[in-house]
């Protein structure tokens, strides 16, 4: 009895040890990913954001827009819905070169996939994570 | 297949995952013969609403680690609730109702009332159903988790025989002379700890499925008490991996995947019974 679970224990023990820090992949394609997993990466970025800066990041989802009513300063976003449609997450992104909202982009929440550099900036004493020098296609072209 | 698995290995969060999860698998099967033994499989129902009611406290006061609040807390009720007499005026039964469902509500009523986070809904969503909390899990989270869990099944081991006479008799042991109050007071505490645990991987109203299911499962294929804890323990170990793999490939919610595994085990396991009488 006693020797069958410490068999068992040692299994998922040896199993943490596989645990070890890997080195973070170059690019991260966070369209190539599951919902979930999608999830918890986009988490681990915001948690750990120094981690992934200056990484070439692409992602999926649904466009975001928002304007500081007071600065006037426009944000886009991808925002990648989850498995439970609970918990979204999105990331910013800047559009690189010379574009106007909103004749240059489409239609609120419509599918598109955006590349650019991971990194964050700070606003009002806040950290924001971005992906600057992007370039945004529809759906998952 | 094999080579989507390979790719989502290479992230550490998942192999944590996987990791934890099959560590609270295996601790919460152990418990989980005794419980349904004992005819207290809706305990784990009734704490793991308990913790959650902890969780949303610990969130108003902004506690750093809630843990340290959550715990106590919920190994506190799991003593009243399993010391609760044949005397008492509420009984063993309604008094966890009434503890489960006040929690809940308390707790839910509290997060919209006091809760400071911008995402409520996602919040009492993972909290309840798991989501994907199994897969945000910090290093600290990691070693605590499975120093609890081995502390767990090393406590498991050491009374064996004490847990396995408790379960089935506790007037015949309380007669040869074993302390049945303070072994019922140490499945308690486990209890209270396997499900402050299990929230991470399957969420506040999962867990019951966790602890019951394997257990379900093993009695169908064995008889006697030490089989049935062995099966019921591989048992979940395999689910719970099995579930999060497929969770994690397919994108479904990680803590119903499980439990939607371990139900399929449970009916196989019943049409194994069958065919082999």
């Amino acid at each position: 009895m006693k020797r069958a679970f410490l068999i068992l224990l040692c299994l998922t023990l040896l199993s943490a040890g596989a645990a070890a820090e890997s080195p973070s992949p170059i690019d991260i394609d966070l369209a190539s990913l599951s919902g979930t997993v999608v999830y918890a990466q986009v988490y681990d970025m915001v948690m750990e954001p120094e981690l992934y800066e200056g990484l070439v990041v692409r992602m999926r989802g649904g466009l975001s827009y928002f304007q500081d009513p007071d600065t006037k300063q426009e944000y886009f976003a991808a925002i990648i819905a989850d498995a439970t449609a609970c918990c979204s997450q999105g990331i910013e992104f800047v559009w690189a070169g010379e574009h106007t909202y909103p004749d240059d982009y489409p239609p609120l929440g419509t599918e598109i996939t955006v590349t650019g550099i991971f990194g964050t900036y700070e606003e009002n004493g806040l950290t924001y994570l971005q992906l600057t020098d992007a370039e945004m296609t529809l759906g998952g072209e | 297949m094999i080579q989507t698995i390979q790719q989502y290995l290479q992230f550490p969060f998942v192999r944590y995952a996987l990791v934890v999860g099959t560590l609270i698998a295996l601790c919460s099967s152990l418990l989980g013969v005794t419980l349904v033994l004992k005819r207290f499989s809706f305990i784990g129902d009734g704490l793991s609403h308990v913790a959650f009611g902890a969780m949303a406290i610990a969130g108003v006061l902004n506690v750093t680690n809630d843990m340290l609040f959550v715990m106590p807390v919920t190994v506190l009720c799991a003593i009243l609730l399993l010391r609760t007499g044949k005397n008492a005026r509420v009984k063993g039964d309604a008094a966890i109702a009434m503890i489960s469902v006040g929690a809940l509500a308390i707790g839910y009523l509290l997060l919209n009332l006091f809760s400071t986070s911008s995402n409520l809904s996602g919040d009492v969503c993972s909290t309840l159903f798991g989501s994907t909390s199994i897969l945000t899990l910090t290093k600290a989270e990691v070693w605590l988790c499975a120093a609890l869990s081995v502390i767990v099944v090393a406590l498991f081991v050491l009374f064996y025989n004490k847990i396995f006479a408790v379960t089935f008799d506790e007037d015949f042991s309380r007669a040869v002379g074993t302390r049945v109050e303070s072994y019922n007071l140490l499945i308690a505490v486990v209890i209270a700890v396997i499900i402050v645990l299990a929230m991470n991987l399957v969420g506040s109203l999962l867990i019951s499925a966790l602890i019951i299911f394997p257990a379900l499962s093993a009695m169908r294929l064995f008889r006697s008490f030490r089989s049935v804890t062995v099966c019921s323990a591989a048992l979940s170990v395999v689910c719970a991996l099995l579930g999060m793999l497929i969770s994690i490939v397919g994108g479904t919610p990680v803590g119903s995947t499980i439990v939607a595994v371990d139900i399929a085990v449970y009916f196989l396991c019943a049409a194994l019974e069958y065919f082999k009488r």
